[in-house]
């Protein structure tokens, strides 16, 4: 998981500074000054560093836990924490998008000093929106259905406040306002975001003071579980049984859920890209390379720890014969079975005419018959088991064939791809992803089998690790 | 099912944990495997299940399956499995599932359809004593207790024809433990199966067994056969005074 997020952190860094350069470019022409256009976004900023923070930011109360045996007061590891939340390098990670936009927009107009108002401002709204995020993430700890309330105060406010009355899109020109106080260094603006910031602060400290204490002292609650049965798998016979597991597994291990969850968004945002923006229409590779990333993300995310949430029960598996191999085929189709997801998502850019169908089916079978085979080969090397319902997420966990796999599986695709793009056209690269990807689907059984078998002379080592690391 | 070892031995960090020349279990024998901690009960198990790599030796299931002659290697075939039932410890157990999910696993990895499954099931409704079956609950958030016992009627479920549990009457409370007593009983004379414990529970051990092993530091010390008598005096001295047999 370390080296896919270094790596999903890199791409979005690169992919920010060219962000950055190309928003100015395309806005410096209009009606509106580059800045405003960006400033007036400032509610999509926000709901998009919202979103990615579920990826970076713990919540106090899940860190506290550890310190509370020493002997210093909750008032100030509470402090601590949350002051270190304001001033976290996450709030400076937009800055890849801000300083070279600003660098190129700002100074012209409103000078060196405009510029390090317009960064401030920016950084100050992403504390603000880091203690925003904190409130909802410790409540939806308790309770996924939390996140109902701020997905509905982010609807009702981007409705209301730009799509409800074209002539009079109030957040965008508020927006605009409040920034360029910050360009001008207006005290009002400073003041306003630093009384909001503040507020939150309180807010949170109360609260997470009650979060502590309820982490601390945990009482299990054991809620009744709701058995589903899925009866339409049985027709699978064991794989079908795996398959069960698989989707159980994903519903009741937190830690599980939480890679099924990430990947996801990672997932949904890069389908986003395809769908609600323009910026790709006449980039071939990038099409390609965003497309082939929206199905592999998930897959890459999740299965770069194969075998790892199996090493909690590996000794029941092993005294069945043949179940490590029904487990891995099950986990294949499922892997398979998310990639509709993807496949849902495209249909949009498909109807819209920036996507082929053969480039779509290129990618899926890229993903089902290359992506995959290329995981599936850690379950033979994993061998530390994952605590499944962990809370906090550790890092360094990685080995180095981990890390060696997922980033072959994260770059050589894209290499590969743009080869093809490059030196002949967008459909020969889809056709001969289509063709490789479906000669790998259609060999599953044998590769498998293959993973199966090595996997079964590594058992003793990989058994033994398994136990040792519970 | 019989059960052979032939010469082997497991070293961890330079110390020998087992070292066993010849051992057979005949079919049909409910053999009590006690010893102290670190004797190499547990050790000997994992190896016998293949969930652990001798440094030599090799252990042997064998039988006769529906009228023919079976044997294998059980570190070079995986045949034995479907003979075979074992519970270790909740390394067993799928934890994020409930009892009636993880049994009907079992049942379905294991061949068994659903009305035998319930039927299985209705002969160990004393032993689960109502707080397993019914309740919602997944395994994980289950006393120790009622972990064992469904690790226990798991890895009887199938009806395996050898059987082997490392230390079933643990976490157990009295009234279990004497249910689980009566259940290896009536399971070895119906099933006419081999059954292997280790306790630590003397009494139990002796009361259900007909053939004691006693094991110390990885080797067989003492291989009691049916002198019941002596057995008794013998295995109690040795661990009130770890006097030398």
């Amino acid at each position: 998981m370390k080296v896919v997020c270094y790596f999903i952190i890199a791409f979005w860094a690169v992919y920010l500074v060219v962000l950055g350069v190309s928003f100015y470019s395309l806005f410096k022409e209009t009606a509106l000054e580059a800045f405003d256009w960006i400033d007036g976004g400032l509610i999509w900023f926000l709901i998009a560093d919202f979103l990615a923070r579920f990826v970076m930011q713990d919540t106090p109360a899940q860190n506290i836990k550890q310190y509370k045996l020493l002997n210093i007061p909750t008032k100030f590891l509470l402090h601590t924490f949350l002051l270190r939340m304001g001033v976290q390098r996450y709030n400076l990670f937009w800055f890849f998008f801000f300083l070279p936009f600003g660098l190129l927009a700002v100074p012209q107009f409103y000078g060196v000093g405009g510029l390090a108002g317009f960064l401030m401002g920016w950084w100050m709204a992403f504390v603000l929106n880091s203690y925003w995020y904190l409130l909802w993430r410790t409540l939806m700890n308790r309770n996924l259905l939390f996140c109902i309330i701020p997905i509905s105060f982010y609807v009702v406010l981007v409705y209301w406040g730009i799509f409800h009355s074209v002539e009079n899109q109030w957040l965008f020109n508020a927006s605009i306002h409040l920034m360029r106080g910050f360009c001008l260094w207006r005290p009002w603006a400073f003041s306003l975001l630093f009384s909001v910031i503040v507020l939150l602060y309180v807010f949170n400290y109360h609260f997470q003071k009650k979060a502590v204490y309820q982490e601390i002292s945990k009482q299990h609650i054991d809620t009744p579980v709701r058995s589903f049965d899925m009866r339409f798998l049985d027709k699978f016979g064991i794989v079908g049984e795996y398959l069960k597991l698989e989707i159980k597994s994903m519903f009741r291990n937190l830690v599980v859920r939480k890679q099924f969850v990430n990947g996801g968004l990672c997932m949904l945002m890069l389908c986003s890209l395809f769908s609600f923006s323009n910026i790709y229409d006449e980039l071939p590779f990038m099409r390609v390379f965003i497309c082939v990333y929206c199905f592999s993300c998930l897959g890459v995310m999740t299965q770069t720890s194969i075998m790892c949430a199996e090493g909690n029960y590996i000794d029941g598996l092993m005294v069945h014969k043949e179940t490590i191999l029904s487990l891995l085929r099950a986990k294949y189709y499922f892997q398979c079975l998310v990639l509709i997801i993807p496949v849902l998502f495209s249909l949009m850019p498909i109807m819209e005419g920036k996507l082929t169908v053969l480039t779509l089916l290129g990618c899926f079978l890229f993903t089902s018959g290359v992506v995959f085979p290329c995981l599936f080969q850690l379950a033979v090397y994993n061998d530390s088991t994952i605590n499944l319902n962990e809370k906090i997420t550790r890092s360094g966990k990685n080995t180095k064939i981990q890390m060696l796999v997922s980033a072959a599986a994260m770059f050589l695709p894209m290499a590969f791809m743009f080869v093809l793009v490059e030196i002949f056209s967008e459909m020969v690269a889809s056709i001969v992803m289509a063709s490789i990807g479906a000669l790998g689907t259609l060999m599953h059984p044998f590769w498998l089998k293959s993973v199966y078998n090595r996997f079964m002379k590594r058992r003793y080592q990989n058994m033994e690790s398994f136990r040792n690391s519970r | 099912m019989n059960l052979t070892i032939e010469n082997l031995t497991k070293t961890f960090r330079g110390k020998k944990a087992l070292d066993i020349e010849r051992y057979i279990v005949h079919s049909g024998e409910v053999v009590g495997l006690v010893g102290n901690n670190g004797a190499g009960k547990t050790t000997l198990f994992r190896i016998v299940l293949d969930l652990l790599k001798a440094d030599s030796g090799y252990v042997k299931i064998g039988g006769e399956i529906a009228g023919r002659p079976f044997s294998c290697d059980t570190s070079r075939s995986e045949d034995w499995k479907s003979y075979t039932g074992a519970f270790i410890d909740t390394g067993f157990l799928i934890d994020y599932l409930t009892p009636e999910e993880y049994f009907r696993f079992l049942a379905k990895i294991t061949g068994i359809g659903d009305r035998s499954l319930a039927e299985r099931l209705a002969h160990f409704e004393c032993f689960m004593n109502g707080e397993i079956i019914g309740r919602k609950t997944l395994i994980r958030n289950l006393s120790m207790g009622n972990k064992q016992k469904v690790g226990i009627i798991g890895a009887m479920l199938h009806y395996p024809q050898l059987l082997i549990l490392d230390e079933p009457f643990n976490f157990l409370d009295p009234t279990s433990q004497l249910t689980m007593k009566y259940l290896l009983e009536s399971y070895a004379k119906e099933q006419r199966a081999t059954i292997i414990v280790s306790s630590h529970n003397l009494i139990h051990t002796l009361d259900i067994c007909n053939r004691i092993t006693l094991l110390e530091q990885g080797r067989i010390i003492k291989d009691y056969d049916r002198d019941y008598a002596l057995l008794t005096s013998e295995i109690e001295a040795y661990f009130r005074g770890n006097v030398n047999i």
